[in-house]
């Protein structure tokens, strides 16, 4: 048999990329697999035993009837919508502040760095203590300031927790994208705001029509990545609230954790992850065909 | 001879060293044939802990070693944590222990454990309170021994008692109430509790489950579905939500017991349920504000008498321990007397053994312990099951939202039981 060049350097790279291929296996795709399976098995260690029971679909009909799943998913749509809404404008914000000539210090960068750099455990733990309702520093704050006339309790009502895991995921979150988006914004022809100017746009219209648009494509981006990390929030749920009050803040991340590890509920925790994972996916590719190298329109 | 020790002959040492460091036994095989090795799973102070873990017992704890020709290794972990590190373990194959801590899980963890505990000798068991034996027996068989007398009991600050007009504990639901309404002023409040975690011993459902047998009521029946939904479930519920002005706000967000605790510590706050490992944290000036105003006395009785609920902190034996006889010794000299009254004066855990809880130099450290005692005559059910998590989270989310006004008691009450069936049902 001949083989050409090309076919033995083609061969030869899957050799080197093999041992790769396996490790990715090893640790990607067979958990992957395994969860899937898991999640049509009744898999349980009620009893002391480990049960498994084939039973189809039957764990993903549960999911329609359980008011639980269904209150995670209403509160994973809003935490995920709200923070996306929150975390682009905030750091469009900040990245327009630090494009400006005032804002090019590199302090400013370290400075904005921080919350993104903190461990999520510490950063959950040092929240706790922030929004704690009888010697956190918000409190203090507040009532030294005369916003408040006693402590308040900011993670005992359902809306306030749940607003609080928000604000404080929010803020963990816009160092990156404003980093981002401060990329983006130095990639803009500095040619077009001059032609724009010629043409007699102030900076308001400057920025609707040339910057923005511009920026279409880093948009997009930071706004899928931000969904895909905002379906992933745990941390936060499981130091600070762990889910109450009342099922307040169980996202659908932490609800697949304690039906798994809590109540040792594998079958019905793996469909529930596996229901994070689809939309994860599906994201995830809309991520990749955001970034996918694709022709100018136009170009012969 | 140094140019002799060339770049070959280092490699060929190197690799000569690293096959040998590979072979099971090199360098310590003598002393593995002398000893054996128990792995033990523990969880950190100042939640209960063992000699090596918590710092009592050390030098007998050493020389025991020795003397039994045992090294012991601790894996330790955060409290909250325990249960799902020993679910993953079990549940992969992979669980590493001999011994393990347990707190009301021997029903879920019971095919992974073995019943030693009945072949504990004679004269541990008759000094031990039989009733300890319950939380960790499964089908008459005894998986685990309780190390530490572990009931709640009322912890109260005195001073602000007194100024409150009241010169002793509370011994009834309506004392109580009006006790906790007259202690909530100057920013201060009558009551404190961590009813932010629903599940678990020392959760919002396990706080409801001491009122309700304060109410004459229980959560199973002899068929095994819940039977709360009744008169003394709701009155249990009731109770708490009638505590509720006079809670501190913040019990809703407290996930942990030390969370409520700091609170109390603080003298913001005049009374609390706790375990009895307080006494030592009130008492220690680094961790108190309140030190020598701190007392404790029996719950106060509901319409059908005081009752409490048992911590149930147990040592367990893992099944595929092959250690299993030196396990069994080393909880032995975990439940030995001495250790045992080290374990109350250094720690602050109250020993299980009765002998050790009557020695006068126990009771004069831990003047609680009579009161533990005390309490001890009254009901303690934990209703531990093997789904103990999801029933209590079930319970506990219901009990949340009445206590937050958002359900009455008795919504909230149909609703759990409605919730638990279910899962009773499920298991089967």
């Amino acid at each position: 048999m001949i083989t050409t060049f090309e076919q033995g350097r083609r061969r030869t790279g899957l050799f080197f990329v093999a041992p790769a291929l396996m490790v990715l296996a090893a640790i990607l795709f067979y958990p992957i697999a395994d969860s899937i399976l898991l999640a049509l098995q009744r898999v349980q260690l009620a009893g002391g035993a480990v049960t498994q029971e084939w039973i189809g679909l039957a764990n993903f009909q549960r999911l329609f009837a359980d008011a639980v799943f269904w209150k995670a998913a209403l509160n994973t749509a809003y935490f995920s919508i709200a923070e996306v809404v929150l975390v682009t404008l905030i750091s469009l914000g900040v990245a327009l502040l630090l494009n400006h000539p005032m804002g090019r210090s590199g302090l400013f960068r370290i400075l904005l760095i921080i919350p993104w750099a903190i461990a999520p455990v510490a950063n959950a733990v040092l929240w706790k203590w922030i929004l704690n309702a009888n010697y956190g520093v918000l409190n203090g704050i507040l009532k030294s300031l005369g916003a408040i006339e006693s402590y308040q309790v900011w993670l005992g009502t359902p809306f306030s927790a749940l607003n609080f895991l928000l604000a404080v995921d929010v803020w963990k979150s816009v160092p990156f994208v404003a980093l981002l988006m401060l990329a983006g914004l130095q990639r803009v022809p500095q040619a077009l705001y001059r032609a724009a100017y010629m043409d007699g746009a102030g900076p308001w219209q400057s920025f609707l029509h040339v910057t923005l648009p511009t920026m279409r494509g880093v948009f997009a981006i930071a706004i899928v990545l931000q969904t895909i990390w905002s379906l992933r929030v745990f941390d936060l749920v499981f130091v600070l609230t762990r889910g109450g009050p009342a099922d307040a803040t169980v996202l659908l991340n932490f609800l697949a954790y304690r039906v798994t590890f809590n109540f040792l509920d594998l079958g019905y925790g793996s469909a529930i992850a596996n229901v994070i994972f689809a939309l994860t996916f599906v994201l995830a590719a809309l991520y990749v065909w955001l970034l996918w190298p694709r022709e100018p329109k136009g170009a012969r | 001879m140094v140019h002799s020790f060339n770049r070959r002959h280092f490699l060929q040492t190197g690799a000569l060293a690293g096959a040998m460091a590979t072979m099971p036994g090199f360098l310590n095989r003598p002393a593995q044939a002398q000893a054996a090795a128990l792995n033990v799973f523990s969880p950190l102070p100042p939640d209960p802990a063992p000699p090596g873990a918590a710092k009592f017992s050390e030098e007998a704890f050493a020389k025991w070693q020795a003397d039994n020709g045992v090294s012991v290794a601790y894996e330790t972990l955060a409290w909250p944590q325990l249960h799902d590190r020993m679910a993953t373990a079990f549940a992969s194959g992979a669980a590493p222990w001999d011994i393990t801590y347990n707190c009301g899980w021997v029903p879920e963890f019971q095919s992974f454990l073995t019943p030693y505990a009945d072949n504990l000798p004679k004269a541990l068991v008759d000094d031990l309170p039989p009733t300890s034996f319950a939380t960790t027996t499964v089908d008459g068989k005894r998986y685990g021994a309780v190390f530490t007398l572990s009931l709640l009991t009322l912890f109260y600050n005195k001073e602000l008692m007194e100024q409150a007009g009241f010169k002793e504990a509370p011994k009834t639901w309506d004392e109580f109430k009006a006790c906790a309404k007259e202690m909530t002023r100057d920013g201060r409040y009558g009551f404190v509790l961590n009813y932010g975690d629903p599940a678990g011993i020392g959760g919002t459902a396990s706080y409801w489950m001491t009122f309700l047998q304060q109410a004459g009521g229980k959560v199973y029946g002899e068929d095994g579905l819940p039977v709360f939904k009744s008169d003394e479930g709701v009155a249990a519920l009731q109770m708490m939500v009638d505590l509720m002005p006079s809670t501190d706000p913040g019990s809703i967000s407290y996930a942990g017991i030390n969370d409520a605790t700091n609170v109390l510590l603080a003298g913001r706050a005049g009374m609390m349920m706790n375990w009895p490992f307080m006494w030592n944290a009130a008492n220690d000036p680094k961790q108190s504000q309140i030190v020598g105003k701190l007392t404790s006395s029996v719950l106060p009785a509901g319409p059908k008498g005081s009752a409490s609920i048992d911590g149930t902190d147990a040592w367990t034996i893992t099944k595929a321990s092959k250690n299993q006889e030196k396990a069994q010794k080393l909880i032995e000299f975990y439940l030995d007397a001495e250790v045992q009254k080290r374990q109350v004066l250094d720690t602050g855990w109250l020993p299980i053994r009765l002998s050790v809880l009557a020695d006068p130099e126990v009771q004069a450290k831990a003047p609680n312990a009579a009161v533990v005692l005390e309490q001890a005559k009254h009901p303690y059910d934990s209703f531990v099951t093997a789904d103990y998590n999801q029933v209590t989270v079930a319970i506990g989310t219901e009990v949340q939202k009445a206590l937050q006004g958002g359900k009455t008691a008795t919504q909230a009450i149909a609703d759990a039981q409605d919730a638990v069936t279910a899962i009773v049902k499920r298991r089967g």
